[in-house]
């Protein structure tokens, strides 16, 4: 626990320090949103928020990919991982620190999302339920980071790298965003039932928890040399 | 001794191999001119007696060599890495089959060429991508124990992917349009069902036969490469 | 020497690397609380061979025992008795001095007071607050040396220590080496160095021991 505890606050005071992955995160949804907003211009937009909360979703798995691209950059580039190794600490807990800064990331990265969605896309018109977002945005945050953390050890020995990981990552992010995106949109225009959006929140923490046990599992597999 | 063990293997591939062009042949023949056209689709329905057996095999393939990246993983046996990726391999061969005759099936059912309301086409493109991504990743890394790990590692992730697609296509219901007719009807009649289940065999014997065939093949590879090593003098 | 009461028992040990064998069947025995020094030219094997024993690389043949734990299965058990100094210093370069040590600390479950027990050891009770990437190499090395030993290793894997030192740094190792007790394996291109110390030199070429 002191192990986990110490390796967190190791990323994050690193974050702090350096800044390498929020702001970049936080440029690249600016950046984006931008882009998508001119695209669609307004009067193309007439899918509205529907189609902008979709969009959405989109945006935040691949801003995640910046994240997860650098996690274990420090401890690749300077082999630190000889020094983590040979430590008496269960390989799993490593991981587990590791998703669980990504998650702290990915979550305030969203913080600044959020309302510069709300800001781009949403000033006019019906939109999404916002507890309910941020809800299912928290959730996928959890399953993005568990599965993130296990293969940003994957993709650090492949040869292209930064290619790699996005490729290996996304199929994962498809049932995602699948359902996430149909949370969301779902609370636009009707008031969905109580059970179906709990349906779905579920879903997005079955997915956590089935993501979180295969990473646990296989951590180890990836870190032994 | 070797002779006997290259005789046994010979013996694996070709039995399964004359099995699969029998039931294979078999397959054939009830699949044009045994079974009767479907009441509603006619005579395109019949691409049903591919579509599904392909795609179930490819499931199968794809179990198979989730199976064998455990077993690597527990054992570390070079053999169990190859027997892993030989499935993957075909799954994707399989897949693209599959892909093509959905997307055959939609064009001569409802004169789209994708049809995104089909649950297990939309499951099936989760996981094709995935199959994708293990060959991307297969790829980038050197030969040896190191990629053995992580292939093995990323399909079982895989096996996680699975129930997960199945739930999410089906959840997500809503951006896709639903449709409301089913596809094959409510019952399949005992020739329907007998068709059905000749081509399912036929194209697992002749997944079964593929795979022998490979790894026979990716094995002679590697022995070749072992005695260039040994010509070579342990570089 | 029987195996029990080796620190250090090597046999038939391999590591590949794709098509490379890195170390070919090497056979080692290190009493307790020798001092042995590993020479042999580069690629010998040397690094490759301190990985396995500190248990980050895992053999692909052959038996490797550190204290009467075989590798890799009991490795688990055997990490916090075994201290690595390796090629890098093994640190993050934005990181203090500090918190380098306390990360570490917190990793071997050694108690916080130990690290400025440890810097003032090293020679770096005033540069806790530095940036270890701020650091000359020469303190950086001896920054690492602080870490190997946070946790009071009793088996000291030493890869090429000699090579970042300055005059303070050395005697600091010196005094290291001297400390009774711990069995220590360095791989160096100095023996001459440490002659005053080492037990034996074991020459390792192209994977193996040289006879």
């Amino acid at each position: 626990m002191r192990a986990f505890r110490a390796l967190v606050r190791k990323d994050l005071v690193l974050e702090l320090r350096t800044a390498e992955v929020v702001p970049a995160m936080l440029v690249f949804l600016l950046a984006v949103f931008t882009l998508v907003r001119f695209a669609l211009g307004s009067s193309r937009l007439a899918g509205g928020s529907r189609a902008a909360t979709g969009m959405l979703w989109a945006v935040v798995v691949l801003t995640a990919l910046l994240a997860l691209t650098r996690a274990f950059a420090q401890e690749r580039e300077h082999g630190i991982w000889d020094g983590l190794l040979g430590a008496p600490v269960e390989r799993w807990i490593m991981w587990a620190a590791k998703a669980c800064s990504l998650w702290v990331f990915l979550a305030v990265s969203q913080v600044v999302a959020v309302p510069l969605f709300w800001l781009f896309f949403l000033q006019q018109g019906p939109s999404p339920s916002i507890p309910v977002l941020i809800a299912a945005l928290l959730l996928a945050d959890a399953g993005i980071a568990v599965l993130g953390a296990l293969l940003a050890g994957l993709a650090s020995a492949g040869r292209a790298r930064e290619v790699l990981l996005p490729v290996l990552f996304l199929p994962f992010a498809v049932p995602l965003v699948l359902v996430a995106s149909d949370l969301s949109v779902a609370t636009i225009s009707q008031q969905p039932s109580g059970f179906e959006t709990l349906k779905r929140l579920g879903f997005l923490a079955a997915y956590d928890t089935i993501f979180a046990l295969l990473g646990w599992a296989l951590f180890e597999y990836v870190v032994e040399e | 001794m070797r002779d006997g063990s290259t005789r046994a293997r010979l013996d694996g591939a070709t039995v399964a191999g004359t099995a699969a062009a029998v039931l294979m042949a078999t397959a054939l023949w009830m699949i044009f001119f045994y079974v009767p056209s479907d009441a509603s689709e006619g005579f395109s329905q019949r691409i049903f007696y591919f579509h599904v057996p392909i795609a179930l095999t490819t499931y199968a393939l794809f179990c198979w060599g989730a199976v064998n990246a455990a077993r690597y993983l527990w054992k570390r046996d070079m053999s169990l890495d190859l027997k892993s990726y030989v499935p993957m391999h075909l799954g994707v061969i399989f897949g693209t089959l599959v892909l093509i005759t959905g997307s055959l099936w939609a064009k001569v059912s409802w004169g789209i060429w994708w049809d995104w309301s089909s649950t297990e086409l939309n499951t099936f493109l989760i996981i094709f991508l995935f199959y994708c991504a293990y060959f991307m990743l297969r790829f980038s890394v050197p030969a040896g124990e190191r990629r053995a790990t992580y292939s093995a590692v990323y399909a079982l992730l895989g096996v996680g992917l699975i129930p997960v697609s199945v739930a999410a296509v089906h959840l997500g219901q809503d951006i896709i349009h639903p449709i409301t007719f089913t596809r094959h009807g409510a019952n399949m009649d005992n020739s329907m069902l007998a068709t059905f289940l000749v081509s399912l065999a036929a194209m697992l014997m002749l997944a079964v036969t593929m795979y022998l065939v490979e790894l026979r093949g990716k094995r002679l590879d590697e022995r070749v490469a072992h005695i260039r090593r040994l010509a070579q003098g342990r570089a | 020497m029987s195996s029990c009461e080796a620190a250090v028992a090597c046999s038939g040990l391999v590591r590949r690397f794709g098509d490379r064998d890195a170390l070919s069947g090497l056979d080692l025995e290190v009493a307790r609380g020798e001092i042995v020094l590993l020479v042999g030219p580069n690629g010998a094997g040397k690094t490759t061979l301190l990985r396995v024993l500190a248990t980050v690389l895992r053999p692909t043949e052959g038996e490797a025992v550190v204290e009467g734990c075989s590798l890799p299965g009991q490795a688990r058990k055997v990490r916090g008795r075994i201290g690595f100094l390796a090629h890098e210093p093994l640190v993050y370069p934005e990181l203090t001095v500090t918190e380098n040590l306390e990360l570490y600390a917190a990793l071997h479950g050694v108690a916080g007071e130990r690290v400025a027990t440890l810097r003032e050891r090293v020679g770096l009770a005033r540069r806790g607050n530095e940036r270890a990437a701020e650091l000359s190499r020469g303190l950086r090395q001896r920054l690492a040396i602080g870490r190997a030993l946070l946790h009071d290793p009793s088996v000291l894997l030493l890869d090429e220590p000699t090579a970042a030192l300055d005059e303070d740094g050395r005697s600091l190792l010196r005094q290291v080496l001297a400390e009774e007790g711990r069995t220590v394996l360095v791989a160096t291109h100095e023996p001459e160095w440490f002659s005053g110390v080492a037990t034996r030199q074991v020459p390792v070429r192209a994977g193996r021991v040289a006879a």
